[in-house]
């Protein structure tokens, strides 16, 4: 195996560790519950939450 | 901007509005030169030929009717998920005049024989600055909205936008690269066997990045909005967004199997495409299993109907695509007219089918009114349904049929049939799916006539308010 051979191997390797790493976060027990929250809070998305536009919500971290 | 709300849906208006004039034109267009394929007597040098018209058919409908309602639905739908207002209403009214200044120069420019030959790249590289700069304009204004968001989290719908908006941008440059020696002439900045695979890795991600990951965002987000629940695993939409962009960027050379581009390549494509069947169904999957216990707004809600039928369309195409990205089959049907078949099974099934019920349940609202004639668009769906299977199965037969008068030989290894004769033999189906156009045109007109009614209506109404 030449050197390009051996990069493009470790590529793969990283991008698919990456992917599995994403797998597992999203199905881990602790993200359950947050995982799904998104599809409930959209179905109410009509109209700003708030008056002030833009900018920041409380809501976020 | 519409005040009562805080949202910039004043721009939306003006995309959907645009963006149907552009899908009139497309398929105006399209039915023309399906009748030129079975006339070809209907052709005029030189700007009314077959070869003049075709892409500005498919620049109209994938980048006038398609990019255009997309970025309609971007701006609605990132403002609704991030509960915030645009970030520049103002940058946004650029980017809709440049939008169509940049989808009339391009007819206009196409028409007088300015063409790259590459496809879904053929603007020359004025107007392809052009579209640059439209890209980063659009870009920048949504990137910056999710930038602002009152949302922690992101729906997933967004993370389908994000993927649109980085992708359609890393494609366009790469393929676009070129060395202008004119103002109306360029060359493309790579040769030979590299070319092709730069043009089909281009050409196929335009399928990921503007025929699926745009209508998979505004599935996600209208499927829910119109059966009033919400979609059935926002965790398995994360994982399949993942996998779906991890697998796409390696597919473009299923479009070259059998050419000089090398083995390895050609092999990893068609391993990548067979593997795009899971992420797909699972966007399919959780359309389906959304729908439990909902099966009969299938009925009551037409449109449900019409997202239901695109989703399905979706399926029936990832599971069509891969399976011509293998090679034995490749050898069959590619350069035969099978593969129109699946493009507007997608087109006009996936794409579009979608797109209709987007337009369905915004423009209502966005023009404070109820739509003009659900009969009509009942009519409308039943329309373009028939119009378009009728388009893909005659396709489908003519390719198998093609394909097997190609094949054919003698006892001595020469071929059977002249490529002329096998021509001459698909007439029958060239009618047909002329006829299948005009079927779907009308029902386009019937849709363009209840959104023109609903939206008078609205105006109507809003003036009665006033006064
Ligand atoms: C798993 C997903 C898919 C795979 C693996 C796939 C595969 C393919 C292949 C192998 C071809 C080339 C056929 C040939 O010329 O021999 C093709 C053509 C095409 N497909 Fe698909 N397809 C998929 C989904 C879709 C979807 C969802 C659309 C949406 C509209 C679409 C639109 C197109 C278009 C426009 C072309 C024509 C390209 C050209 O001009 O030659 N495909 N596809």
């Amino acid at each position: 195996m030449d050197s390009a051979s051996i990069y493009y191997l470790g590529v793969t390797l990283l991008l698919f560790l990456v992917f599995a790493a994403i797998v597992a976060r999203t199905y881990s027990r602790k993200q359950k519950a947050k995982g799904e929250q998104p599809k409930y809070r959209m179905m109410d998305d009509d109209y700003p939450s708030d008056e002030k536009k833009g900018g920041r919500d409380v809501r976020r971290k | 901007m519409n005040q009562q709300e805080g949202y910039a849906d004043d721009i939306v208006k003006g995309f959907v509005i645009w963006s149907m004039v552009w899908g009139l034109v497309a398929v105006l267009v399209g039915v023309f030169i399906s009748f030129q394929i079975a006339f070809p007597q209907l052709n005029f040098p030189p700007y009314l030929t077959y070869g003049r018209l075709r892409p500005i058919h498919t620049n109209a409908g994938i980048f006038g009717w398609g990019i255009g309602s997309f970025m309609a639905f971007f701006i609605y739908i990132t403002q609704r998920l991030t509960r915030t207002s645009l970030w520049s209403p103002g940058l946004a009214k650029v980017q809709l005049w440049l939008f169509n200044v940049v989808i009339a120069l391009a007819a206009v420019t196409l028409a007088m024989g300015m063409n790259r030959s590459k496809e879904y790249a053929e603007l020359e590289w004025p107007v392809a600055s052009l579209v640059v700069v439209l890209w980063v304009i659009f870009a920048v204004n949504i990137v910056m909205t999710i930038v602002k968001r009152r949302e922690e989290q992101m729906y997933i719908s967004l993370w389908y936008i994000l993927a649109t908006l980085v992708g359609v941008a890393v494609l366009y440059l790469v393929n676009n690269a070129a060395i202008p020696v004119s103002l109306t002439k360029s060359y493309s900045a790579y040769a030979g066997a590299n070319d092709a695979n730069v043009q089909w890795w281009y050409g196929h991600n335009a399928v990921a990045m503007v025929l699926t990951t745009p209508p998979l965002a505004i599935f996600y987000y209208f499927l829910p909005k119109a059966t009033g629940v919400p979609i059935y695993s926002h965790r398995m939409g994360v994982v399949a967004f993942w996998s779906l962009i991890f697998m796409y960027l390696w597919t473009g050379a299923h479009h070259l199997l059998w050419t000089p581009v090398p083995d390895w390549v050609q092999t990893l494509a068609m391993g990548f495409s067979v593997m795009l069947i899971a992420p797909s169904w699972a966007a399919v999957f959780n359309g389906y299993f959304s729908m439990n216990g909902q099966w009969h707004q299938m009925r009551e809600n037409y449109l449900v109907k019409f997202l239901i039928f695109g989703i399905t369309f979706y399926g029936m195409q990832t599971l069509q695509g891969p399976s011509q990205a293998v090679r034995t089959f490749s050898a069959f049907i590619h350069y035969t007219d099978w593969v129109p078949g699946h493009v507007h099974m997608g087109t006009l099934g996936w794409v579009s089918l979608v797109l209709f019920a987007a337009i369905y349940y915004t423009v209502p609202r966005l023009y404070h009114t109820e739509v003009y004639s659900v009969p009509l668009a009942n009519v409308h769906f039943w329309l373009v349904l028939t119009g378009q299977l009728i388009f893909s199965i005659t396709m489908w037969i003519a390719g198998v049929q093609q394909a097997a008068m190609l094949n054919a030989t003698n006892p001595d290894g020469s071929l059977h049939y002249s490529f002329i004769e096998t021509m001459v033999e698909l007439y029958p189906y060239w009618h047909m799916r002329a006829l299948g156009g005009v079927i779907y045109l009308a029902g386009l007109l019937v849709f363009l006539y209840n959104i023109y009614q609903t939206i008078a209506g609205g105006k109507a109404q809003a003036a009665a308010q006033r006064a």
